[in-house]
C-alpha cells in the first residue's frame, strides 16, 4: 500500500479526496433529506435564496427546489462522470489491450479506428450522437465515452508494448496459458494505473460536456442534473443569477475535486511513471 | 530532412483508411437518426400535406436507400467533390469556404492565447514548485476550467457588453458597416475579444499544469543543478534553463488540443452569433444534413491531422533524439 | 402617440390577450420622423425565403417586408382586412368564384409592372401547387380570369367559402412575379432567396449566419412610406442573446419572444426599453396536449377528462407564461371572435375528481400509487412548450400517471409524433391562423395519412366530428359555417381529442425609439411600411 500512503502525503490529493467525498455523502444522503422526485413543484416560482426558509437555495422558474435539484445533481452528475469515464476506460482498456498483444493487421485496425475517434472533435461526436439517437442519459453516458476512449486505449497499448517482453510475461507464456487469457490477466493489471491517471480528466470533462449538451437542449429530461441547471439558469441570468451560479458552483467543486485526486494520483505514481498527466 | 519525409509519407497513408471511417461512420449515424432532412424542412413550414413530403424525398434524393447514397457520395467525393446541402441549398464546399475562416481564426487566436498565457502562468507556477503561489495559480486555473464556457461567455458578455459597454456582444464584425482594410481588421479584433477570452481561458489550464508539471520534472536534472552551483541567478534559471527544457511537452499538447478546441468552439459560436464551422455543424445535425455534416467532420478531422503533422514536424526539428514521432506500430 | 406600452403590472391587470383588436385603436404615422436604420433580432435563418412557397412566421418575418399579400389582417378594417395588392374582393354567391380589383400603378423592384397575370401565374402555379396552406385553401381552384390588368376572377370547379379565402388573404397570397418564376423550376428558383416584390423594402443583402438587409423602395406605391431607410435583421441563435443587445443598443428590437419572458419584468425597468404585447393578435399560438388514442388507457374518454381536469391552467398561464397567455376554452382561440365560443364543457383543476375518474375508468392505484405508465414527447421549439412538459410530467404524477419525458430535436419529434406515432401525449403549438378550416380541424379530422406533420396522428376518430369538418368545408354561407365550427368546438370540448391548455401570442421588447408598433394584428410579420425611428 505504498501508493495509498503517497496519495495520502500529498496536499492536493487529499483535499480533492475529501471534496469528492463530501459530494458523494450529498449524493447519497440526497434521497434521505430530499425524498420524492427533486423535479417536483414544490413552491412559489423564482423564490431568492436565503429568503424562505422553507428554500434556503431559492425555487427555479417552475418553482422547483434549488437545494434539493443540488444534491440530486450531485448523484446525475458524478453518476454521468463515472459511468462515462468508466465505459471509457473499459473500451480503451480492453481495445489497447488487444492491439498491443495481437500486433500485426489487428492492431493496425484498431488503432486506425482509435485514430478515427480521436480526429473527430469530442463534442461533435457527443453532439451528433445525442441529436440522432434521443437525449436520455445512456446515449448521453455512451456519447461521452465515445468520445474519450481513444487515449486510455492509445495509453493501454504503449504500456502493453513496454511489458509484453518482460519476464512475468515470457514465464506465463512457457506454462501455456492462452494469449488472451495472459493478455487480460497478466498485462492488463498492469497497463492499468497510467490509464487511471487519465481517469481523472475523463471524469471533470464527461460533467462538463454533459452540461454543455443541456445548453443545445440535449439532456434528459426526467434527471436533474448540475449542467441542465446551469443551462436552463441562463435565461434568467440578470434576474435570477443564483439559478447558474448555485449548480455552477457545485460544478466547480466536483470537478476541481477530481483533479486534486488526480494530482495526488500522479504525484503518488511519478517515480514510476516519469511524467504528470 | 529525410526523417520529415518519411514521416509525412507514413501519415498520408494511414490518413486515408481513417478518414474513410470517419466518412462511413458519419453517415450511418445520420442513417439511424429519427428524422430525415425533409422531416427538419417540414417542421420550419409548419407542416405539409404526404404528397409534399414524398415529392421533397424525390427531390432530396432520400427516396433512394442509405448504401446508394453513400456510394454516391464517396464517388463524388473521389473527385474531391463535397456534395450538395440540401438544407442550405448550395454546395457543401462554400459553405466551409465560408465559415472555416471564421473558426480558425477564433481558434487559432484562443490557442495563443491559452498558450501564451498558459505556459507564462505556468512559468510563473513552476519556477517554485509547492509555494503558495504554483498552488494558487494552479488550482485558479482548473477552477477556470471547470466552468462551462457557454456560462463564461455569457457572464463576459454581460459585464463587457452591457453593463460596461466596452466591446460589442456578439458576431464576427460590425454589421453592413463597409469597412475596409486596416479598419476593417481592427472591427473583427475587437469582436474577437470575448469569445477568444471564453474559448480560451478554458484551456488556459491544460498549458499552465503541462509547463509547471514540466518544470517540476527539469529542476532536479544534472545540467540546472550545475547551474545553480554556478551561481546564476534564479530569474536566469528559471527561464535559461528549465523553462525551455519544459516547453517541448507543451507543442504535443497543442496538437491534442485541436480536436477539442473545434469541439468546444460549436458552444462558444452559439453564444457569440459567430457563423463558424461549430454552428454550421450543429445546423447539419439538426436539419439532419448528411452531406453538409460529413463535409464538416471531414474537413475539420483533415484540420486536425494537419495541426498534429505541423506539430510533429516542430516537434522532430526541436529535438532531433526523437525519431519519426511514430506511435512504433 | 398610440403605441401600447404594457407594464408587466398593467399586463396582469388586463389580461393581456382579453384586450382585443377591435378595441384598438390604429397608430398614428403622421408625426413620426424618416430615415434610419432599423437592427432587429433574428433567431433562424430560413432556407427558402419565398413567402408564396413558405407561408410560415419565420419566413414572413423577413419576407413580409418585400413581397406583399393581396390583404394584410388589420385592427379596424372591414372583417378584419386591410388592403395591399388587392383594393377590393368579393365572393359570388354559389360560392364558385372570387372578384379582386387590383391596385394599380405598382411596379416590382426591378421596375416591371406589376399586373392580374402575377396573380393568376402565383395562384395557380405557386399556392394551390407548392403552398403548405394553399394546397388546401386553393384545392379547388381552377383557373384565374384576368380581363384586365387590375382584375383577378378566380374560379373554383366546386364551391368554396368565401369566408375561408378571405381569411387566408393574409396568409396564403403573397404574390411573386410572373416574369422571374415562369418557365423555371419554381421551388429552386433563385428568386426564393434573392427576394423581389411589390413591398415597401427591397431585398439587398444576405450574410449567411449574421444578416439580412433590406433598404427602402423608392418606388413604392404608397408614396408616404416606407419611413425607414433600412432594416437590418441580425442573426443571434441564442436565446439568452437578444436581451443584451437590447440592452447595449446593438439592436432596436427583437420580436417573437427572443427576450425570454423570465427576463421581461427586468428588462421593462431598464430606461429606454419598452415590452410590447400587442402586434399577435392574428398569430395566435395554441398550447395543446396531442393524445395517442392507440393506447387503451388513453382511448377512454375518463381518463382524457382526468388528465384536462389534473392541469392547473392557472399554473400555466400565471408560471410558465408569467401572464402573457390566457387559459384556452377550446380549440378555437378567444382572438378569434368571428368564430368562438365560450359555449363549451369546462375541465376545472381538480385532482381529486380527476383521481375518481381514474378510479372509475378501472386504472387502480397500484402499491406504488402509480396508475400506469406513459411517454411524454414535449414539442422542442420553445421554451414554454418544454416547461410545460415538466410542468405535464408533475401534474399527471399527482394523478397516480407516471409520465416518462422524451426530449427530441425538432426533426426526431416530427418523426416520432407525426410519423411512427411513438408517443402517448406529446405537447404542440399549433399556431391558429385566422380561420378553423386552414389550422385547426386538420388537428382533428381522421383518416389522414402518416408523415402529415401537425395533424391528427393520435389515430382519434369522431365521425361527428369529420361529418361537422365535411360540412363546413363546403358551406358557403357565412353565418351557417360560423354555427358548424361553433358546434365543433363544442364536440372537440366534450370528446377530448386532444386538451387545449392555454393560447399566447408573442412579446416584442423594442427600444423607445422605435415607433408604430404595432399597427396591425399580425405586426411582427407585416410589411413595417409605417414603422419609424425617433429622432
Amino acid at each position: 500500500m505504498r501508493f495509498a500512503l503517497r496519495f495520502t502525503r500529498s496536499g492536493p490529493g487529499l483535499i480533492g479526496a475529501v471534496i469528492l467525498a463530501l459530494l458523494a455523502l450529498a449524493a447519497l444522503a440526497a434521497p434521505l433529506l430530499f425524498p420524492g422526485d427533486p423535479l417536483k413543484i414544490a413552491g412559489p416560482a423564482l423564490t431568492a435564496p436565503f429568503t424562505d426558509p422553507a428554500f434556503p437555495f431559492g425555487t427555479d422558474r417552475l418553482g422547483r427546489d434549488v437545494l434539493a435539484g443540488v444534491f440530486h445533481g450531485a448523484r446525475a452528475s458524478l453518476a454521468v462522470g463515472l459511468a462515462a469515464a468508466f465505459a471509457a476506460l473499459a473500451i480503451g482498456l480492453v481495445v489497447g489491450t488487444l492491439a498491443g498483444f495481437a500486433g500485426g493487421f489487428i492492431d493496425e485496425a484498431l488503432m486506425r479506428v482509435a485514430d478515427a475517434f480521436q480526429i473527430v472533435p469530442g463534442f461533435l461526436l457527443a453532439l451528433a450522437f445525442v441529436s440522432t439517437l434521443g437525449a436520455s442519459m445512456p446515449t448521453v453516458i455512451l456519447a461521452i465515452a465515445l468520445s474519450a476512449w481513444a487515449e486510455p486505449a492509445r495509453l493501454a497499448r504503449a504500456e502493453v508494448l513496454s511489458i509484453r517482453e518482460r519476464d512475468y510475461v515470457a514465464a506465463a507464456r512457457i506454462i501455456g496459458m492462452h494469449p488472451l487469457e495472459i493478455a487480460f490477466r497478466e498485462i492488463l493489471p498492469n497497463a492499468l494505473p497510467p490509464v487511471l491517471a487519465f481517469a481523472a480528466i475523463t471524469v471533470a470533462g464527461a460533467i462538463l460536456t454533459e452540461a454543455a449538451l443541456s445548453f443545445l437542449g440535449l439532456g434528459d429530461p426526467n434527471v436533474v442534473t448540475w449542467g441542465a441547471m446551469i443551462a436552463e439558469g441562463r435565461n434568467v441570468l440578470r434576474a435570477a443569477p443564483f439559478l447558474s451560479i448555485i449548480p455552477g458552483l457545485a460544478l466547480v467543486s466536483a470537478v476541481l475535486g477530481v483533479y486534486l485526486v488526480s494530482e495526488g494520483v500522479s504525484d503518488a505514481l511519478r517515480p514510476r511513471e516519469g511524467r504528470a498527466a | 530532412m529525410k526523417r520529415i519525409a518519411a514521416l509525412l509519407r507514413r501519415r498520408a497513408i494511414t490518413a486515408v483508411p481513417v478518414l474513410l471511417i470517419v466518412i462511413a461512420a458519419t453517415f450511418l449515424l445520420l442513417e439511424h437518426a429519427p428524422g430525415d432532412a425533409v422531416d427538419s424542412y417540414l417542421v420550419s413550414l409548419g407542416g405539409g400535406d404526404a404528397k409534399l413530403a414524398a415529392e421533397l424525398r424525390a427531390q432530396y434524393g432520400l427516396d433512394q436507400s442509405g448504401f446508394a447514397r453513400f456510394r454516391l457520395y464517396l464517388s463524388a467525393l473521389a473527385r474531391f467533390d463535397l456534395g450538395w446541402s440540401v438544407a442550405f441549398d448550395r454546395p457543401v464546399i462554400d459553405l466551409v469556404r465560408e465559415r472555416l475562416p471564421n473558426t480558425l481564426l477564433l481558434m487559432a487566436s484562443a490557442t495563443a492565447l491559452s498558450f501564451g498565457l498558459g505556459s507564462l502562468l505556468g512559468i510563473a507556477a513552476g519556477a517554485r514548485p509547492g509555494s503558495l503561489r504554483d498552488r494558487a495559480l494552479s488550482i485558479g486555473a482548473l477552477a477556470l476550467y471547470a466552468v462551462p464556457g457557454f456560462w463564461l461567455g455569457l457572464v463576459l458578455v454581460l459585464f463587457f457588453s452591457v453593463q460596461l459597454r466596452w466591446l460589442p456582444l456578439a458576431g464576427m464584425e460590425t454589421i453592413a458597416s463597409g469597412k475596409q482594410g486596416l479598419e476593417r481588421a481592427l472591427d473583427i479584433a475587437r469582436h474577437l475579444v470575448l469569445p477568444v477570452t471564453a474559448l480560451g481561458f478554458i484551456y488556459l489550464a491544460l498549458f499552465l499544469r503541462v509547463m509547471r508539471s514540466g518544470m517540476a520534472e527539469v529542476w532536479p536534472l544534472d545540467f540546472v543543478l550545475f547551474a545553480r552551483s554556478k551561481g546564476l541567478s534564479r530569474t536566469r534559471i528559471v527561464w535559461r534553463h528549465v523553462a525551455r527544457n519544459a516547453l517541448l511537452p507543451l507543442v504535443t499538447v497543442l496538437g491534442l488540443q485541436a480536436a477539442a478546441m473545434l469541439g468546444g468552439s460549436v458552444v462558444i459560436e452559439s453564444v457569440f452569433a459567430i457563423p463558424g464551422f461549430g454552428r454550421l455543424a450543429q445546423e447539419a445535425v439538426s436539419d439532419r444534413d448528411a452531406p453538409l455534416l460529413v463535409g464538416v467532420i471531414l474537413t475539420s478531422a483533415v484540420l486536425v491531422i494537419l495541426v498534429n503533422l505541423t506539430v510533429d514536424i516542430v516537434y522532430a526539428l526541436l529535438d532531433p533524439r526523437i525519431g519519426s514521432g511514430e506511435e512504433g506500430a | 402617440m398610440t403605441v401600447l406600452t404594457l407594464s408587466r403590472r398593467g399586463l396582469l391587470k388586463g389580461a393581456a390577450l382579453g384586450l382585443l383588436a377591435s378595441t384598438a385603436p390604429i397608430a398614428v404615422m403622421a408625426a413620426a420622423a424618416k430615415g434610419g436604420r432599423l437592427v432587429v433580432a433574428a433567431d433562424s435563418e430560413p432556407k427558402n425565403l419565398n413567402p408564396a412557397i413558405v407561408a410560415s412566421n419565420g419566413v414572413f418575418y423577413i419576407a413580409s417586408k418585400v413581397i406583399e399579400p393581396l390583404a394584410e389582417a388589420s385592427y379596424d378594417g372591414k372583417d378584419g382586412l386591410e388592403p395591399r395588392l388587392a383594393v377590393s374582393w368579393e365572393g359570388a354567391q354559389d360560392g364558385r368564384s372570387v372578384t379582386f380589383k387590383l391596385r394599380e400603378g405598382v411596379t416590382w423592384h426591378d421596375g416591371k409592372p406589376f399586373t392580374s397575370a402575377d396573380v393568376a401565374f402565383s395562384a395557380l402555379e405557386v399556392w394551390k401547387k407548392l403552398q403548405n396552406i394553399g394546397r388546401s385553401v386553393f384545392a379547388n381552384l381552377e383557373t384565374v380570369e384576368t380581363p384586365d390588368a387590375a382584375t383577378a376572377i378566380f374560379r373554383f370547379s366546386k364551391p368554396t367559402p368565401f369566408q375561408l379565402i378571405r381569411n387566408a388573404l393574409p396568409v396564403a397570397t403573397s404574390v411573386i412575379p410572373r416574369h422571374l418564376y415562369e418557365g423555371t423550376d419554381i421551388a429552386t428558383n433563385p428568386a426564393n432567396t434573392r427576394l423581389v416584390g411589390t413591398g415597401p423594402f427591397k431585398f439587398t443583402e444576405y450574410k449567411p449566419g449574421e444578416y439580412y438587409r433590406l433598404t427602402r423602395n423608392e418606388a413604392y406605391w404608397n408614396k408616404q412610406a416606407p419611413l425607414l431607410d433600412e432594416i437590418v435583421y441580425r442573426v443571434l441563435p441564442d436565446r439568452a442573446g437578444a436581451g443584451a443587445a437590447l440592452e447595449a443598443e446593438e439592436i432596436q428590437l427583437a420580436a417573437f419572444s427572443a427576450v425570454p419572458l423570465a427576463d421581461l419584468a427586468r428588462i421593462s425597468k431598464v430606461a429606454g426599453i419598452k415590452v410590447i404585447s400587442r402586434g399577435y393578435e392574428a398569430l395566435t399560438y395554441q398550447l395543446i396536449v396531442e393524445i395517442n388514442h392507440r393506447r387503451k388507457e388513453l382511448a377512454d374518454l375518463k381518463v382524457r377528462q382526468a388528465i384536462a381536469h389534473a392541469i392547473d391552467r392557472k399554473f400555466v398561464v400565471d408560471t410558465i407564461f408569467l401572464g402573457y397567455a390566457a387559459a384556452s376554452t377550446g380549440p378555437v382561440p378567444r382572438n378569434a371572435p368571428e368564430f368562438y365560443t365560450a359555449d363549451v364543457p369546462t375541465y376545472d383543476f381538480d385532482v381529486a375528481k380527476a383521481n375518481a375518474l381514474l378510479d372509475e375508468a378501472g386504472y387502480k392505484a397500484g402499491a406504488d400509487g402509480k396508475r400506469f405508465s406513459l411517454k411524454l414527447l414535449p414539442a422542442p421549439y420553445f421554451n414554454e412548450t418544454r416547461q410545460f412538459g415538466a410542468y405535464l410530467r408533475q401534474a399527471l404524477a399527482a394523478i397516480g400517471i407516471d409520465a416518462e419525458l422524451v426530449n427530441n430535436d425538432s426533426a426526431a419529434h416530427q418523426k416520432a409524433v407525426y410519423t411512427d406515432h411513438a408517443f402517448d401525449l406529446a405537447v404542440a403549438p399549433p399556431v391558429f391562423r385566422g380561420d378553423p378550416a386552414i389550422s385547426t380541424t386538420i388537428l382533428v379530422q381522421s383518416g389522414l395519412p402518416a408523415g402529415v406533420g401537425f395533424s391528427n396522428q393520435g389515430g382519434y376518430v369522431s365521425s361527428t366530428l369529420d361529418s361537422i369538418i365535411a360540412k363546413a368545408a363546403e358551406t358557403i354561407d357565412t353565418d351557417a359555417r360560423t354555427a358548424l365550427y361553433k358546434d365543433f368546438q363544442k364536440q372537440v370540448v366534450a370528446d377530448l381529442p386532444l386538451i387545449n391548455v392555454a393560447e399566447w401570442g408573442f412579446i416584442t421588447v423594442a427600444r423607445d425609439t422605435v415607433e408604430n408598433v404595432p399597427s396591425n394584428p399580425r405586426w411582427a410579420v407585416s410589411n413595417w411600411a409605417d414603422t419609424a425611428l425617433k429622432g
